[in-house]
């Protein structure tokens, strides 16, 4: 997804049976497929040991089946950051003020589909195991902030989203000219506004350290994650910059049928 | 740096143009639906949450009030894009499918397979029939201040009725231990949880019981007060997270 204004040149037209607008389209399926197996499999590894061996943090049980794969997501969100963000960076384009119109309308696309896979991510974090962590801790006592299902959800699906939102940030910052002129601001609160939902992590789990055999969902001290959540609508304002745009580049197309 | 729009005439895309932005409806369309589920849920989960996890929490006097509270707030921002932008009156039937899909999902496979909650005793409610009438009061009157008052008023009153044949059974009286309960009571009792002490379980507080029959009513029509309020509020920061501008720094 990360074609730039000089590779254009030197790729000439391409084979591919997609329209050329949906050239990234095989890749963003990709990337749902991946994203639901590595959330779908650490359910399953959820339903195979939570309960035999999560319940009891001072067990070498735990130690063993949790902290171990916490240590292992950190490094795993360390590499993906750092990989993801520096591969668009350093392949960003140099010529932006050469953008042919077609190019530009497929990079819309291709952002869409970030935005898209940053949304996915938000779906699995916001949705299926933030729920899941209200059911897992109405039946288990959450004797450590690194119980087994926060292990999932505030270390790994967080970080996860916050990269991914990271990535439709800098793809447009670097491959589309409206963005890398001035800084989007409905991108950047859609972007930076769930970012602070994994800052309030912090002050859910300070909270929790006065409240820990409960779990009431609906206490002010989850408030946080809530007001970060509305700056998912900032997403409004993108597809408003992104349609009037889009508008104006199929203006400089000519009329095929 | 946006173009703009509002004097020019448009007419209808064709051929390849008209494929690209079909392509781009549909791209739109997956992105919403994820985005919605997401980031709704989330909301609705944390400050109705517990009302709408447990059928022992489905009260008179707070269920009632609290999920329209709360659950006409992203359909009002969502409205304010789609309807004034798109001329789309589907906003709030979108965000709460979206809802309704989130929730679904995560009782059958959080609470019912994982933790082993009877499916009853978890079921969502519905706001399917309030966000239609949302929808086809904005669509029909194209108002703010109709749609605030009339739709946001029927989201709250409604409420009740459409999910009363979802949760009506649960309400039965039963005599249990030589005390008079409801079957969605004793259902609460019989699997323990955290949030289940009666200094979290936030229900039929106060004396609002003395009123009878009349609890219910009462309890929806404070909510349709507070509803056409909060919908006007949240018209005003859909509108405001919509905006298109582009900043020289942050």
């Amino acid at each position: 997804m990360a074609t730039t204004t000089e590779h254009l040149i030197e790729q000439g037209e391409s084979d591919s049976k997609l329209p050329w607008y949906l050239k990234d389209l095989y890749r963003y399926l990709k990337g749902f497929a991946l994203l639901t197996i590595v959330y779908m499999g650490l359910r399953l590894y959820q339903g195979a040991f939570a309960v035999s061996t999560g319940l009891d943090s001072t067990t070498p049980a735990f130690e063993q089946y949790w902290m171990r794969l916490f240590y292992i997501e950190l490094w795993v969100i360390a590499a993906f950051a750092s990989g993801m963000w520096g591969y668009l960076w350093f392949t960003r384009d140099r010529n932006l003020d050469n953008l042919a119109p077609k190019e530009e309308i497929r990079r819309y696309f291709t952002l869409t589909m970030w935005i898209s896979i940053y949304t996915f991510a938000v779906y699995w974090a916001g949705s299926y195991f933030a729920e899941q962590d209200n059911s897992w801790h109405q039946v288990a006592i959450r004797d450590t902030p690194f119980t087994a299902n926060h292990i999932i959800e505030f270390y790994f699906n967080f970080p996860l989203y916050v990269i991914l939102g990271g990535c439709a940030w800098l793809y447009a910052r670097t491959r589309l000219p409206l963005y890398a002129k001035g800084i989007s601001l409905p991108l950047t609160l859609a972007v930076v506004g769930p970012f602070m939902i994994l800052v309030s992590v912090g002050f859910n789990e300070w909270g929790h350290t006065f409240w820990f055999r409960e779990e009431f969902f609906a206490a002010p001290i989850h408030w946080g994650f809530v007001i970060g959540v509305w700056f998912a609508l900032g997403v409004g304002g993108i597809l408003l910059q992104g349609v009037t745009r889009l508008i104006e580049l199929l203006d400089q197309l000519e009329d095929n049928i | 740096m946006s173009v703009d729009l509002s004097s020019r005439s448009f007419r209808p895309y064709t051929g390849e143009k008209a494929r690209i932005t079909r392509a781009y409806d549909y791209l739109i369309l997956v992105l919403a639906l994820f985005l919605f589920i997401g980031s709704f849920h989330l909301h609705f989960a944390l400050t109705v949450g517990d009302w709408d996890f447990w059928v022992d929490w489905k009260d008179r006097q707070w269920w009632p009030l609290i999920t329209p509270l709360m659950g006409i707030t992203f359909p009002a921002a969502v409205q304010a894009v789609m309807w004034e932008k798109f001329r789309l009156p589907l906003g709030a039937t979108l965000c709460i499918a979206c809802l309704s899909i989130g929730t679904w999902i995560a009782r059958i496979f959080a609470y019912h397979y994982w933790n082993y909650f009877p499916i009853n005793m978890v079921l969502p409610s519905t706001m399917l029939p309030s966000a239609l009438v949302l929808d086809a009061i904005l669509m029909l009157s194209n108002s703010l201040t109709v749609t605030a008052i009339f739709g946001g008023s029927l989201f709250a009153l409604l409420f009740y009725p459409a999910n009363w044949p979802i949760f009506g059974m649960f309400h039965v009286p039963i005599e249990y231990g030589n005390g008079q309960m409801t079957v969605a009571d004793l259902l609460g009792f019989e699997y323990i949880r955290t949030g289940m002490p009666e200094y979290l379980r936030i229900i039929e507080r106060g004396t609002l019981r003395t009123y009878g029959q009349y609890a219910t009513p009462l309890s929806a029509f404070c909510s349709a007060l507070l509803c056409t309020l909060m919908y006007t509020l949240w018209w005003y920061i859909g509108k405001w997270f919509a905006t298109v501008r582009y900043l020289t720094k942050i």
